[in-house]
């Protein structure tokens, strides 16, 4: 098997993600790497979400934490991987350059939950929240 | 004929957006306490804060991404964080400066106490990023602050001795009154009131805000090389109404009506509108930067959706932050901090943390992966470096310089 070769740490750790929509939908927080069975390493996984930078820092405590915080704040639903939303199976990531774009919706990504929730309970409840602050720019 | 418009413009909204708190307090000080002498600081700021704007503008419209994004994915997390850290806190304390900088303003004009007015200066300010779309933003605050032009019809309105003001620029040194140390405590307020860091923040996010491409690079190289460099000659003339008429009479700046003072002895009462105008265009204006930049720098570093052009619906949190952040320099201000102390804390270290946000621009504006065939050209990778010592060497001098001083006494 063959694949790209990256420098992780200069071209894919904490790159931007984006959506189907080329909407912001976090940053590349970790990794998970695979060893296959002639024990090349292999990236299977990008890891984004509440903790998952704490965790990668060091700071497992808080990583843990923010983790289950996230957890009771937004159950998992159908995201990209029921058991872990904070897993991104790298088969969705369309390109890898500047950004990295996949191929999903961002409200079924873990780094939306905490977007959705300040939406519901705050933002939405300010008036004039849908309209569209720019110019000739277009809506999402 | 748009085009050239939409420059003009530019170039306008650039040299009235260049004064904020920052730069009133530091040349009217600077002015009233060292005369002249410190003239050469505001020129040596204003080529850098070009270089460093011209840099930032040119990396968001090439690459599409603005600072803080970079930051993290070019530097590291830990980098990141302990920039995004220090940011948020000197932007913290600049917004509060600014605010309150808008009540002052406002009470100068309506003789309320600047107090009572701290929360509806903060509210207007929420409420104007809340609904009024970008450029229509920057166009309105900048033009308002070209008010400001009436320090420099002062000046002209004084009639000093031209040869001697020029000599006495030209000249620099300590005062026999001051020591070393306060000089250079100065002259470090006054670099970082003119290489302002918000402004850099908010250039490049305003830069994706407007959806800059390369072609509109040679708009960005005129407004900074034309407006900043005019906006430096406001400053100067700040310095120079405090150095004619303050500092003979021996009157210390420590109120922005004080700075204001000079205006008001020389062109009377509708020099005093236009200076009152122009000081809360200028205040409100770099209200409204700061307070955008706190949603930046924290939206942009996590990975947010960001920016003033989505309805804030699809940019929650980054709106979140920018009301928290307001909040809390409401508060801060409401607690009865000086503002004008708040406002020398705030460019003091501003200038001292100067690197942290320059090193990674420069590192990309290098780098042809982001900016292709727009790169740093080796002149302006020669100054962008003898700026980058002068900034290190500005970091590492000021905290023992305010101490030394104590702040400046």
């Amino acid at each position: 098997m063959t694949g790209r070769v990256l420098h992780l740490s200069l071209d894919l750790l904490d790159r931007q993600l984006r959506d189907r929509d080329g909407v912001e939908c976090g940053k590349v927080d970790d990794l998970e790497l695979t060893r296959d069975a002639d024990g090349q390493l292999w990236v299977s996984a990008i890891l984004a979400g509440p903790g998952v930078l704490a965790y990668r820092l060091g700071r497992r405590r808080i990583g843990r934490w923010l983790q289950r915080a996230h957890h009771r704040l937004d159950p998992p639903t159908d995201g990209p991987d029921d058991a872990d939303p904070t897993r991104i199976p790298l088969p969705l990531a369309t390109n890898i350059a500047a950004n990295v774009d996949l191929a999903v919706n961002r409200v079924d990504l873990a780094t939306y939950a905490t977007e959705r929730w300040v939406g519901d309970h705050v933002i939405g409840h300010i008036p004039g929240h849908d309209h569209d602050g720019g110019d000739d720019a277009p809506s999402q | 004929m748009k085009r050239l418009l939409g420059v003009f413009l530019g170039v306008l909204s650039a040299i009235g957006g260049f004064v904020d708190i920052g730069d009133l307090v530091a040349n009217a000080a600077a002015g009233a306490r060292f005369r002249m002498n410190l003239a050469w600081v505001v020129v040596v700021g204003v080529i850098g804060i070009i270089v460093y704007a011209e840099m930032a503008g040119r990396v968001a419209a090439v690459s599409g991404r603005p600072v803080f994004d970079l930051v993290r994915e070019r530097l590291g997390p830990r980098f990141a964080l302990a920039n995004v850290g220090a940011s948020f806190f000197i932007n913290f304390l600049t917004l509060t400066a600014e605010v309150a900088g808008v009540a002052i303003a406002i009470s100068l004009l309506t003789s309320i106490n600047y107090l009572l007015l701290v929360p509806a200066a903060a509210v207007l300010v929420w409420l104007v990023i809340w609904r009024m779309p970008f450029s229509l933003m920057e166009q309105v605050f900048g033009m308002l602050g070209l008010c400001l032009i009436v320090f420099a019809v002062a000046v002209w309105k004084i009639g000093p001795d031209w040869n001697q003001l020029f000599s006495a620029a030209a000249h620099p040194h300590v005062p026999s009154t001051e020591t070393p140390f306060t000089y250079a405590y100065y002259a470090i307020a006054l670099f970082g009131a003119a290489m302002t860091r918000y402004e850099v923040f908010f250039f490049s996010s305003g830069a994706v805000e407007e959806r800059w491409t390369v072609k509109d690079l040679g708009e960005n190289r005129i407004n900074v090389l034309i407006g900043f460099p005019l906006g430096g000659l406001l400053s100067l003339s700040i310095m120079a109404c405090a150095h004619l008429l303050l500092a003979d009479a021996h009157i210390s700046v420590g109120t922005l009506d004080q700075v204001a003072l000079p205006v008001a002895m020389t062109l009377g009462k509708v020099g005093l509108a236009a200076v009152l105008i122009g000081i809360f265009a200028a205040t409100f204006g770099a209200a409204l930067e700061t307070a955008l930049s706190s949603g930046y720098v924290i939206a942009q570093h996590l990975g947010w959706p960001w920016g003033k052009h989505l309805a804030p619906r699809r940019a929650t949190r980054f709106h979140l932050v920018i009301i928290l952040t307001l909040t809390g320099g409401l508060l801060f201000a409401l607690s009865g901090v000086d503002p004008v102390k708040v406002t020398e804390y705030s460019i003091v270290l501003s200038a001292a943390a100067l690197p942290l946000t320059y090193f990674p621009i420069l590192v990309v504006a290098n780098d042809p992966s982001y900016m292709g065939t727009h790169t740093n050209g080796r002149f302006l990778n020669a100054i962008a470096t003898i700026y980058l010592v002068i900034l290190l060497v500005v970091a590492l001098v000021t905290i023992p310089l305010m101490i030394i001083t104590k702040a400046g006494q």
